[in-house]
């Protein structure tokens, strides 16, 4: 028997999950206004169900009650009747494929905005300001205490109501419920404040009114931290007392534990450990929470592997194995580990798209898996083409070449993918040299195994030129040369004249690391920080300059933290708000001019190297030698392809020697991993 | 030149006759007294009676698979039973009629028309054929034949040197014919074989019933299998006896074929060592001229009657390498039944030694302490089940079908099987449960394995649970469960209706109660019949009819239906493990792979799992039931 413990059917009270594997709680971003699931939030879950897992938590932070804002995050709104038709489509949903479904329902307190929706007065036990929300609150008095419990109970009602399987109170990442558990955050006197079994009186006091409204046969758990990691927060053993007390109240069916309080940047970024944490990082943290509980437990955080999974459940540290962004790079990895597929699972490399978008406000998308989220449109499993069987004759094996490529064999048609270098990835090759950014290559790996699988025919170290694209006899070409480093933008930069490198150069190992070095990052994204980290991680002293606010301004809020980490760490010099002027050589020294954004004062560093990362600019000169012979001239149609639609140019009647010509990723303009693909699946899943 | 005195001569072949007659009931007689040394079994002279039916319908039935020999035999068996009739009637009874002798003439052209034919292929013979005294055969034989036919001739050309000449070539010919019983030349197949079929040890083979469950033993009253030669049942010596050496099991043997150490002809003929010799006369296998067991040299094997075959006579490693697959017994032209033999042997090794290799202790124990062969706990071989919505059965709680899902219920690969088969069951609006943790592992490895002790605990213990509750009918997808629930349960009191999945969904589809759209399956199949489902149970049709159902064209392999070829998953053989040149599943898709099949259609968790455990680029596996399921309208029943 292969993985007996993921695949051993659990009971919490009276509900029995199918297997081990749980999508834990995540705020989506995709509720529809006024935070009611849609069709997009449904079959986002739907598709979890039908990729085999056993029980989806939906709804991360959930709010209760109106004086919590939903909007920031489009989060599901539980504090209206309203939600009780949508979730029972969604519950509807989940349990056509034998899937279960609950949600996390809570109160933020402090922990959001008020400037905005109704601009409430956010509460907290004391008063004190979240740093990480900028989340300005009041005192939470008695009669608030009493209407925000009443508003639980009526949440789980309607949960009930709707036919869901059960209600997550969020007790974690610092939401009310632990706000009142924490002394960082609670210095009442009153009942609620002071000894543990007054600072835990609130949550308490809504598990049992939960308990009370839902009866005794639903399903009802709770989320906590296992350790906040702050000097003035929660402990480990203060929340193992914390967790045994809970769960001898006997109101709750199972416990599910993080690692890592949330209130601060910093600690904010373990939560959803990025690919520089190790492995489970926080299963410690579980494990011995498990210890003092006797009801179910259950923990994510990194858990991205089936093996992985199995040893954790096998070990006894947990019972039920959150594997939540593995479910965003892939809906159907459970069936795949089930049905002995494990190498088909595009496995989550912990890259932090998902969430660092979340952050934003912005809706969870995979890096590597764009049809996440847009089941409507984009499918997961691509089905064969009922039509012609068509030559397709992809350039390039980056992200956006490899997903046409796939997308294409798996329509059935007959594929070749030329490739200048002498393996695939592109670009992300170079990311994962990054130091603790290796698992890049995680993202490539898999589209080499899927390629190779699909039998594509595939050309290493061929500089395909038109001649010999032409005689493949294609009927379509898809471009996917992807972009150059753009370092001669700027011609003071002094590149020509060998005063200047790229960042390309550099992770590329064909340009040594200087002794003192300047990194000019006019981008801010994880290139031009990686660049700096792999040179000072190699014992050379860093100073990164940037025309913006801060450095490494656009990698996300729990990639920064870990940049910063390492920043500090390596004491790598931030220089924000500094334009790069020129460069020019002073004996063996190269002078760079930097300029500041806000004063124009000019300064200059006499350093060894000056590397600059300028993003990319696109390889187009294949696109316009073909671009006039091809039928299409080149041309997507945007209307069609915004509207997921296929090409109108694929129902033409192509001639012999005609061919339609397509671009997609960094060959047109500079787009990140997940546009890269999202251009190629758009495009090609109609071919 | 003086002429022959023809009254001597008639005389002289009259004595020869008689002489003949009396050599061969001396030997016939020894011949009883070395089956005799077997156990008892139960005997009926009305049997005799029963011979020419058997010999002509069920007999023939499998000689008639070779015309070639067929025919062959038919010619020289004829020619010679006729003219050895013919010669009691005009020499034996000394008539010396010229009309007879033209009978004579006639009876003994046949039979050398039939020897001509056995000498020409013996001069290319097939690998399988014995060497050895087998290859005097077509000339003594001859030898008979021309020296009666000249005997015979009705002009008097003969001078006193030709009819010297004819009497010692008759003399030649009558040797082997007389002797060979007695001495236990080629020729005792005749008798022996003769009498095989009268008091053949499955009686129920003649009645036109498939008769493939193995025979309980009485652990009560001592029986631990066979040790010794003299453990047989004295008819299956007499059966063993009867072998003619033609390597037809040896050409079907999959065990053979892999280079594993077995070679069932060789293993009967060992056995023949081992019943016609005692302590003083204990010979050797060295003049055993066909193949040996692969690996292992002739002549250094020797056995008698009350001797212990295993390791003297037979190596322990030939019977383990057995997959029990029934192929040497579906091929044996005078139906010794090798399987009976072998697990016999094993019975003994299994419950007085302990001595089976490999896994299959470990095996056995798992089966005395959880009911399950992997060690498993009986409440998770339906986890797969948990997310289907479907009833466990319950006492008090009747319902139409119960499922039994077996040991396959703990492979998450056989698991994709069990959920189509759900599926299926569902979409047909059947009213059925499945076992859930009342469910006990048959024990049908166990038994193979010559446990018959676990078998037979196992056995009573789901006889109670099924008599505890109420279906009508049980269904699986495991062809083992099926033969052990079916044919062998009954010997122990359970009488249950019994039905494979693929004769369950082949009746849903006729009836129209299964409705199914043609597949979009677009690639090249064949079919792989289990042992278990077709020559133990006779189901070949029903996974074929499913197939074309759905519009899949099957693509037959060389060895199919009842002569289909064994996966290498039974009778514990995964388990024993023993060594060979190759892997017996590695041939099989090799069989496949040479009709350019890209997709095996099985319907066995056994051979679903030996076959996909070849590594390399293979045709997909699929089980009939996933092929069906697919084939359902996906709009009614969501996949999962």
């Amino acid at each position: 028997m292969r993985y007996p413990h993921l695949f051993s059917p659990l009971t919490l009270n009276k509900l029995t999950l199918r297997n081990r594997i749980v999508s834990t709680a995540h705020a989506e971003v995709y509720a529809e206004p006024g935070g009611l699931p849609g069709e997009r939030y449904i079959r986002y879950y739907e598709e979890k169900a039908k990729g085999g897992l056993g029980l989806a938590i939906c709804g991360g932070s959930s709010p209760v009650s109106i004086n919590s804002p939903q909007s920031w995050w489009k989060s599901v709104n539980l504090s209206t009747d309203k939600i009780i038709e949508p979730l029972s489509n969604l519950a509807e949903a989940m349990h056509k494929h034998g899937a279960k479904i609950m949600i996390q329902a809570t109160h933020m307190g402090r922990r959001s905005a008020y400037y905005g929706e109704h601009w409430p007065h956010l509460v907290t036990p004391s008063g004190v300001r979240e740093p990480v929300h900028r989340g300005n609150a009041k005192t939470i008095e008695y009669e608030e205490i009493r209407r925000i419990i009443k508003d639980f109970a009526l949440a789980a009602k309607r949960v009930q109501d709707a036919g869901m399987d059960g209600i997550e109170i969020s007790a974690a990442h610092q939401h009310l419920i632990d706000q009142f558990w924490s002394p960082r955050s609670n210095f009442r006197t009153d009942d609620f404040g002071g000894s543990l079994i007054n600072r835990m009186r609130f949550g308490v006091e809504v598990l049992s009114a939960v308990r009370e409204a839902v009866g005794a046969d639903f399903c009802v758990g709770m989320r906590m931290c296992g350790d906040e990691f702050h000097e003035d927060g929660l402990d480990h053993e203060t929340l193992k007392e914390i967790a045994q007390y809970m769960s001898e109240t006997g109101l709750i069916d199972f416990i599910s534990v993080v690692g890592s309080g949330a209130d601060t940047h910093n600690t904010i970024a373990n939560c959803m450990p990025p690919m520089a944490l190790p492995p489970e990082p926080f299963v410690h943290l579980a494990a011995g929470i498990k210890s003092v509980i006797k009801i179910p437990l259950m923990h994510a955080q990194s858990i991205r592997d089936a093996t992985q999974a199995e040893r954790i459940l096998e070990n006894g540290w947990v019972d039920l194995v959150g594997m939540t962004r593995s479910h965003l790079a892939d809906p159907h990895i459970v069936t795949k580990i089930r049905d002995g597929r494990e190498d088909e699972i595009k496995q989550c490399v912990g890259a932090n798209y998902c969430i660092d978008r979340q952050y934003l406000g912005q809706d969870v998308l995979c890096i590597q898996n764009a049809a996440t989220s847009r089941e409507a449109t984009m499918p997961h499993i691509i089905a064969k083409s009922s039509g012609p069987k068509r030559k397709v004759v992809v350039i390039g094996a980056g992200p956006a070449g490899l997903e046409a490529a796939r997308v294409a064999a798996e329509r059935g048609h007959d594929v070749v993918l030329f490739e200048r270098n002498s393996s695939v990835g592109g670009q992300v090759n170079l990311a994962s040299k990054v130091p603790q950014r290796e698992q890049m290559a995680g993202i490539i790996r898999w589209f080499d195994m899927e390629t190779k699988r699909l039998g594509i025919d595939r050309r290493f170290g061929v500089d395909a030129d038109v001649a010999m694209i032409l005689a493949e006899k294609p009927d379509i070409v898809v471009l996917a040369t992807g972009g150059s480093s753009h370092i001669h933008q700027v011609p003071a930069w002094g590149v020509a004249e060998g005063l200047a490198v790229s960042s390309w150069d550099i992770l590329s190992e064909k340009v040594a690391p200087g002794k003192n070095v300047l990194i000019y990052d006019s981008m801010s994204t994880h290139a031009g920080f990686g660049t700096a980290d792999f040179i000072a991680s190699r014992g050379n002293n860093v100073e990164l300059v940037t025309p913006d606010v801060k450095v490494a301004d656009d990698v996300g809020g729990t990639t920064f933290p870990i940049f910063y980490r390492r920043l500090y760490s390596l004491g790598i010099i931030p220089t924000p708000n500094y334009w790069l002027d020129r460069v020019y050589a002073e004996g063996d020294k190269k002078i760079a001019v930097i300029r500041n954004e806000y004063t124009d004062e000019i300064e200059e560093r006499a350093v060894d190297q000056v590397v600059i990362e300028n993003g990319t600019t696109p390889n187009d000169t294949l696109y316009w030698a073909l671009k006039e012979q091809s039928v299409n001239h080149g041309q997507t149609d945007i209307d069609t392809l915004f509207a997921s639609q296929p090409q109108p140019a694929l129902s033409m009647p192509l001639k012999a020697d005609e061919f339609l010509l397509y671009r997609v990723g960094d060959c047109i303009s500079m787009h990140n991993i997940h546009g890269a693909i999202y251009d190629a699946l758009r495009l090609c899943k109609d071919f | 030149m003086q002429m022959l005195n023809y009254t001597g001569f008639n005389y002289s072949v009259t004595a020869l006759f008689w002489l003949a007659s009396a050599a061969l009931t001396i030997g016939l007689w020894r011949r009883t007294q070395l089956w005799r040394a077997g156990q008892p079994a139960a005997f009926l002279w009305l049997n005799l009676l029963a011979i020419p039916k058997r010999y002509f319908v069920d007999l023939h039935h499998v000689v008639s698979r070779e015309p070639y020999i067929a025919r062959t035999h038919v010619a020289t068996a004829g020619g010679a039973v006729a003219t050895l009739a013919l010669v009691a009637v005009n020499y034996g009874l000394m008539m010396y009629s010229a009309a007879l002798n033209w009978a004579i003439l006639s009876a003994t052209t046949i039979m050398l028309g039939g020897v001509f034919f056995i000498w020409l292929r013996r001069r290319n013979a097939p690998a399988r054929l014995s060497r050895g005294a087998w290859s005097r055969l077509p000339y003594t034989l001859a030898a008979f034949a021309i020296g009666l036919l000249i005997i015979s001739l009705p002009v008097p050309i003969i001078s006193g040197s030709v009819a010297l000449l004819a009497l010692l070539l008759l003399l030649a010919g009558s040797a082997e014919l007389a002797l060979g019983i007695g001495l236990g030349g080629p020729m005792k197949h005749a008798i022996a074989g003769l009498l095989h079929l009268a008091f053949h040890p499955r009686q129920e083979r003649f009645s036109g019933k498939l008769s493939t469950a193995l025979k309980p033993l009485m652990l009560e009253n001592g029986q631990y299998g066979v040790s010794k030669p003299s453990d047989f049942k004295w008819n299956q010596l007499l059966g063993f006896d009867a072998c003619v050496q033609c390597g037809k099991c040896e050409a079907a043997c999959p065990a053979f074929a892999a280079g594993q150490p077995l070679n069932p002809k060789k293993l009967i003929q060992d056995l023949v060592i081992g019943l016609s010799n005692d302590e003083k006369s204990g010979a050797t296998d060295a003049s055993f001229a066909g193949s040996p067991y692969p690996g292992v040299a002739v002549g250094d094997h020797s056995g008698s009657i009350h001797a212990p075959i295993i390791p003297l006579l037979i190596p322990a490693e030939t019977l383990w390498s057995c997959t029990t697959c029934r192929a040497c017994v579906q091929e044996c032209p005078m139906l010794i039944e090798h399987v009976d033999a072998i697990v016999d042997m094993r019975r003994n090794l299994t419950l007085t030694q302990g001595s089976a290799p490999g896994k299959a202790p470990q095996t056995l124990e798992n089966l005395r302490e959880t009911s399950t062969v992997g060690g498993y706990d009986r409440n998770a071989r339906y986890h797969w089940a948990v997310d289907l919505d479907v009833k466990t059965i319950q006492k008090n709680s009747p319902v139409d079908i119960l499922l039994v899902a077996g040991e396959g219920a703990f492979d998450m690969r056989y698991q994709r099987s069990l959920r189509a088969l759900v599926k299926l069951l569902k979409a047909a609006n059947l009213d059925f449960a499945i076992m859930g943790a009342l469910e006990r592992d048959t024990g049908d490895t166990a038994r193979r394995l010559g446990d018959e002790a676990t078998f037979q605990m196992l056995a009573k213990q789901n006889i109670e649970t099924f008599n505890s509750l109420t279906f009508k009918r049980i269904v699986t997808a495991d062809p083992h469960v099926m033969h052990s629930l079916k044919n062998e349960y009954p010997a122990f009191g359970g009488h249950y209706q019994v039905l494979h999945h693929t004769t369950l969904l082949a009746e849903l589809v006729s009836s129209g109660q299964l409705k199914l759209e043609k597949s979009t399956e677009t690639r090249k199949l064949t079919y792989h019949d289990p042992c278990y489902l077709g020559r133990y149970n006779g189901e070949t049709e029903a996974p074929r009819t499913l197939l074309k159902s759905i519009g899949l064209q099957i693509n037959e392999m060389e060895r199919s239906g009842l002569r289909g070829r064994c996966c290498g998953g039974g009778g514990g053989a995964p388990l024993t493990d023993i060594p060979g040149k190759q892997r017996i599943p590695d041939i099989r898709i090799q069989d496949a792979r040479s009709i350019d099949a890209e997709l095996v259609a099985v319907a066995c968790p056994q051979c679903t799992s030996m076959l996909e455990g070849v590594v390399g680029k293979r045709p997909d596996v699929l089980d009939i039931a996933e092929l069906l399921a697919s084939a359902l309208d996906q709009n009614v029943e969501p996949a999962r």
